[in-house]
């Protein structure tokens, strides 16, 4: 859908790098099923959702995020 | 501290976690073993943080809880996968993840954080105002907030009701 969500990048705005330790932000960027949402959900750059989502996987692996829902 | 580092090392960032059979107090003696380890292994440690009991987001080996530990150090990156192995053999520390890092001084550390607490508190401000971006996580959030309220306000009344019939 092209009418979702066309705002501006998160982190660019707030000037922010992507911590995998900041897991309140980064739980913006996931669905109810822990998955991580696509680019044009989220509303991040290309640039920011490759960070994005390598520190989600980052979080996941140090159990600050479970990788599914129960 | 100082924003430049020695030529050859490189900074890297250790976020580990310690099982939570041990008491805080060894767990923190346990965080000082492993910082000796990389101090031993020719590093400069520029920055530790232990973050306390914290529930994991899922169960590794029949641990539910872990303290975490976070530290930050100047390291070869030979000397790394030495660190690396020993951590992995060892059982006092449950997982634990060496990411490099860019250099940040102290007090960048500290902006980072406000920035991080500043932009979240403005996402909460944000949200009522339109409906579109609440989230499901949110919603469910605003209800469990809705529901304690409802609870202390009973509760109130409760005390409320037993107080007078004591004085009666």
């Amino acid at each position: 859908m092209s009418n979702k969500k066309p705002k501006e990048c998160f982190y660019c705005v707030n000037q922010l790098d992507v911590d995998y330790k900041d897991v309140r932000t980064l739980r913006r960027f996931i669905n109810f099923y822990m998955k991580i949402l696509p680019g044009d959900r989220t509303g991040v750059c290309a640039w920011h959702q490759r960070k994005l989502t390598q520190a989600v996987k980052r979080a996941r692996v140090m159990s600050l995020l479970a990788p599914t829902h129960k | 501290m100082s924003k430049s580092k020695p030529s050859g090392l490189s900074r890297y960032e250790m976020l580990f976690i310690v099982p939570n059979n041990y008491t805080e107090d060894e767990a923190k003696s346990i965080v000082e073993k492993v910082e000796s380890i990389i101090i031993e292994n020719g590093a400069n440690i520029v920055f530790h943080e232990f973050w306390g009991k914290k529930k994991l987001a899922y169960v590794i080996k029949q641990n539910h809880y872990g303290y975490y530990s976070l530290c930050e150090f100047d390291i070869e990156r030979n000397a790394l996968t030495k660190i690396d192995r020993v951590l992995r053999l060892s059982n006092e520390v449950l997982r634990h993840q060496i990411i490099s890092i860019p250099v940040v001084s102290d007090e960048e550390r500290l902006t980072i954080k406000e920035k991080q607490t500043q932009a979240s508190k403005k996402e909460e401000k944000e949200k009522p105002n339109n409906k579109e971006k609440i989230s499901k996580v949110a919603e469910r959030k605003e209800k469990k907030d809705a529901g304690k309220a409802e609870l202390k306000d009973l509760d109130q009344k409760l005390e409320g009701i037993i107080s007078a019939k004591d004085l009666l």
